[in-house]
């Protein structure tokens, strides 16, 4: 296990080369080469990933995927089509970074998909087939997908004075807050030899869920009387949208301060931005932000800023993920604790949009500039 | 009772009024004749169903020349043609190479009713459905108003027709249009029409029936035409006439007080101690001297003054005695290998295995016999569209039971086989043919319309061991059959995606594509092979504890014959 742990984590993601990521391919190929012409049954090796293989690295700060492994091996019944299928994946990310070029998620499914010759079936039925073994491979060769040149669909916007520059088109460089109040659209991939940050003289970066809070804040003035950096992730954070955060907050050291819905489900948005998902555990290095805060909504703010009127009810399905997360490991500190209980006890939800019910820029002039003054917030 | 409630009558008022009441029963009965009767209690006579009505006619057709051809040493050749005349009108032809009727007895072949009953013979037989040749006769006519033709030639002897209705009043037959005929002619064709039936290509349905006779009576040759003018031939197989079954007497444990009261009429016996050793089979002295003591009257008196009590006694005394199981030497079962060319020829299954199993007794009086024969693959198995199932044919003494197979006792002995003991995985699914074949002197069947066998322990698990018996074989040959067709699915499955895989492995490595796709092969090849090892060498034990298994619970097991085929491989 020692071995295969130094092999993995020699270096970091965010160095190695693509040239070095077609070797890596290469060398799985070679030997699964060398096995067939012994005639031995070919393995393809890559991690277990899911619940079960999810591990929670306190001293980290976030999740991280465990040690198992699984190998697909050929002259298995359960196996072969997906052999097939990890082999032609491999051959076309290779493709791919020789040439250097990139694409969709969606894209190389269609590339690959036709009729396997003789039968009636193709070689990928749907991209729902192709995806995970586009997760086999990241984990395989030790990289994220960005950097097997694919990525997925975009979605987030960043605004702000911070000057990027896109290397993949005419070095353009610009400033985000210069570009209309609609901002960036943040690209599936930014990976630093594409998206280079350049500087900014913001003082810290505001994560929010809902593109609404996003054009509200923008509208306010906000980003430029607090002299901040915006990204509105709307809802889930996608993998673009998290390798930004994670790069804004490393590279221009600046404090991350994430603003959701105070739902079961706001509160997971930041944890993931925090700590990392279970599906991507094995990424959370790159992409998760362990020192980030939580300004809010909280179920504190309901009683502090008179918001009893504008709660909502939780639905059956935010009282059972409250009590899921109450059960993670990563969300075992008394203020988490406390605050899922107190909304499972009171049953209620509160949205970023309900303290509109004060004043529209009352998010922008009052709450949030307070909150992150007093610096009061939830680890 | 409603003179009851009245309370007001004594007990003469009340016997004049029983008298009164059997003499009004008695006249109305001479009314109405037998012919009467029969029209009223066409539904006990089974003649319900435009469908199942069609196929009795045939059914009583076929077994009047089946019977007369067997017994005149004749094999059979029997030729049914059915016509479409109108909406639900019919006619039907049947015409054999049997011996011929006689000018003298035609009439009562086909023109009396109830005449010539066979109802007390112990002795295994065809049997009536209900009706008989006449029944047809009467069912033809009251339907239509037309006489039924019959031609009929004698060897030697000019043939005749006739047309011939019977006098519902008196049961006889009328005779019209009678002349001799210029041609030779051996065995005897009847035409009659019918109306209120229908011709169905069903289960139930007349070409059905004609096939399933074929298969249990491999020494006729029939053929069929359908109302749509579609030929079917079900050809020979057997050229030996089954031996005649042999009349044996009744044994004293099946027998009733009706019975007993039936037999005393016809008896030679003076007295009943006479009657009973000469009428009863495995009734020696010291049976008599057993039932002496336990009845009250005196034995020696004449068997014909016996009252219902008196024969009420003998009955009970029978069931307390211990009597020799009857002697089955009167069974005449078709034979394994018979059936076996029956089933080849007609049924044309790619597996058969069949059994013939040895006599045994129900109900302390009966000898029967049980015949089983499992068809697998090919035609076997009944067409539902697109998915075949298992299909039960069902026989009692050669003739096939077509109806009520959820009542019938052969049905529930194969439903309540465990299938999947024998690799009959899903039966709904499964191109099975499952025949059985139950012969006895009397068969027990559920009720008149005598289309089901009642469920008498003894006969049930007899059906079952067979069963199991033949189910066992038939299991090791579509295992084996599974496991080969598993095997070469495997081998496409893998095979099919070799191509891709070299191709992309190739273009990485620029390691040879050929080289990669003869490895590949040949890496399957080698795994097929030695999981097919295993295969064997687990069902070879498997065997051995199916073998030991065999023993445990069969004690009458025949020694084994060789009688399975496989057949021209018909996928």
């Amino acid at each position: 296990m020692s071995e295969k742990e130094g092999k993995r984590k020699s270096k970091t993601v965010e160095k190695v080369s693509p040239k070095e990521i077609a070797d890596r391919i290469k060398k799985t190929a070679d030997s699964i080469a060398t096995q067939i012409n012994k005639q031995e049954d070919p393995e393809f090796i890559t991690m277990q990933r899911g619940k079960s293989n999810v591990v929670w690295d306190e001293k980290k700060g976030y999740l991280g995927l465990g040690e198992k492994e699984i190998t697909r091996t050929f002259l298995n019944i359960a196996h072969a089509r997906k052999f097939m299928q990890t082999s032609m994946i491999m051959a076309k990310t290779r493709e791919y970074l020789e040439h250097n070029k990139t694409a969709s998620i969606r894209e190389i499914y269609y590339e690959l998909k036709h009729t396997v010759a003789d039968t009636k079936e193709n070689t990928f039925e749907g991209q729902d087939e192709s995806d995970p073994i586009i997760v086999d491979l990241e984990h395989s060769v030790d990289t994220i997908r960005e950097k097997l040149n694919l990525h997925a669909n975009p979605k987030g916007t960043l605004y702000g004075d911070i000057t990027l520059l896109d290397r993949m088109h005419h070095n353009d460089k610009f400033n985000a807050a210069k570009l209309g109040r609609g901002g960036w659209s943040i690209m599936s991939r930014v990976e630093p030899e594409e998206i280079e940050i350049v500087d900014s003289n913001a003082e810290y970066l505001l994560v929010c869920e809902t593109e609404a809070i996003f054009e509200r804040l923008i509208e306010e003035g906000y980003p430029k009387a607090n002299k901040c950096i915006l990204i509105g992730t709307g809802g889930q954070a996608a993998r673009g949208a998290r390798r930004l955060i994670h790069r804004v907050h490393n590279e221009l050291d600046l404090p991350t301060i994430v603003f959701t819905d105070g739902d079961p489900y706001g509160w997971y948005i930041y944890s993931v931005i925090k700590q990392g998902s279970m599906a991507l555990a094995a990424h959370s290095e790159f992409m998760s932000v362990p020192d980030a805060k939580y300004v809010g909504m909280t179920i504190d703010d309901v009683k502090e800023y008179k918001l009893e009127a504008v709660t909502e009810r939780m639905s059956e399905g935010d009282i059972k993920r409250a009590k899921e997360m109450m059960a993670y490991p990563w969300f075992q500190n008394k203020e988490w604790q406390s605050q899922l209980q107190k909304a499972l006890d009171q049953k209620i939800r509160i949205e970023q949009q309900a303290l509109a019910n004060k004043r529209l820029d009352f998010v922008a002039t009052k709450y949030l500039p307070e909150k992150i003054k007093n610096k009061i917030f939830l680890p | 009772m409603a003179e009851e409630k009245k309370g007001r009558k004594n007990g003469d008022e009340e016997s004049e009024i029983i008298v009164k009441a059997a003499t009004n029963l008695e006249k109305e009965f001479k009314e109405h004749s037998v012919a009467e009767f029969f029209k009223k209690n066409k539904q006990m006579l089974g003649l319900y169903g435009k469908v199942r009505t069609l196929t009795m006619v045939v059914h009583e057709y076929v077994t009047n020349s089946l019977d007369a051809c067997e017994e005149t040493g004749i094999l059979p050749n029997i030729d049914v043609k059915l016509d479409e005349l109108g909406e639900e009108y019919y006619e039907i032809t049947v015409t054999d190479n049997g011996p011929g009727v006689s000018k003298e007895n035609v009439g009562k072949a086909f023109g009396k009713l109830l005449a010539g009953t066979k109802f007390h013979r112990m002795m295994q037989s065809r049997g009536q459905q209900g009706i008989g040749a006449s029944g047809c006769t009467m069912l033809g006519q009251m339907t239509t108003g037309k006489p039924s033709k019959i031609i009929s030639g004698k060897e030697g002897q000019k043939p005749f027709a006739l047309e011939m209705v019977i006098d519902p009043k008196n049961n006889e037959p009328k005779i019209s249009n009678y002349k001799e005929l210029e041609k030779t002619f051996r065995g005897t064709s009847v035409q009659a029409k019918f109306k209120g039936v229908l011709y169905r290509d069903s289960d139930q349905g007349p070409l059905e029936y004609l096939k399933r006779t074929a298969i249990a009576n491999p020494h006729a040759q029939l053929s069929f035409r359908d109302p749509m003018g579609q030929k079917f031939v079900f050809k020979r197989t057997h050229n030996t006439l089954p031996e005649r079954p042999e009349e044996i007497k009744p044994h004293p444990k099946g027998t009733t007080v009706d019975d007993v009261l039936s037999y005393c009429k016809t008896t030679k016996g003076r007295t009943v101690s006479t009657f009973l050793t000469n009428d009863f089979d495995r009734m020696g002295a010291k049976g008599i001297e057993e039932i002496k003591k336990k009845v009250h009257f005196d034995m020696n008196k004449d068997p014909k003054t016996l009252t219902w009590e008196e024969a009420e006694e003998i009955v009970k005394a029978f069931k307390s005695i211990d009597f020799i199981a009857p002697s089955t030497d009167a069974l005449r079962p078709i034979g394994e290998e018979q059936i076996n060319k029956s089933l080849q020829s007609i049924v044309q299954p790619e597996f058969l295995t069949v059994l013939t199993r040895k006599p045994s007794v129900y109900a302390g009086g009966y000898p029967f016999q049980v015949e089983i024969a499992i068809a697998y693959g090919g035609s076997a198995g009944r067409k539902t569209g697109e998915q075949t199932q298992m299909e039960i044919m069902r026989f009692a003494n050669r003739v096939p039971l077509l109806f009520d197979a959820g009542n019938c006792a052969l049905t529930k002995a194969v439903q309540t086989i465990e299938w999947k003991r024998y690799d009959i995985k899903d039966p709904e699914n499964s191109p099975v043919t499952v025949f059985i074949n139950f012969i006895s002197v009397h068969i027990p069947y559920t009720g008149a319309g005598k289309q089901a066998i009642a469920d008498e322990e003894e006969v049930l698990e007899e059906i079952r061991l067979a069963l199991m018996q033949t189910g066992r074989k038939a299991g090791i040959y579509i295992s084996h059959k599974r496991r080969e067709a598993e095997n070469q699915q495997k081998r496409l499955m893998f095979y099919k995606y070799i191509p891709e895989i070299c191709k992309a492995i190739s273009t990485i490595t620029k390691v040879s594509e050929d080289t990669l796709k003869k490895n590949m092969e040949k890496m399957v090849l080698t795994k097929l092979k030695l999981e097919e090892q295993q295969d064997a060498k687990q069902r070879a034990e498997t065997e051995k504890v199916l073998a030991a298994d065999e023993n445990s619970f069969i004690v009458e097991q025949k020694p084994e014959k060789k009688k399975e085929e496989t057949g021209k491989g018909k996928k």
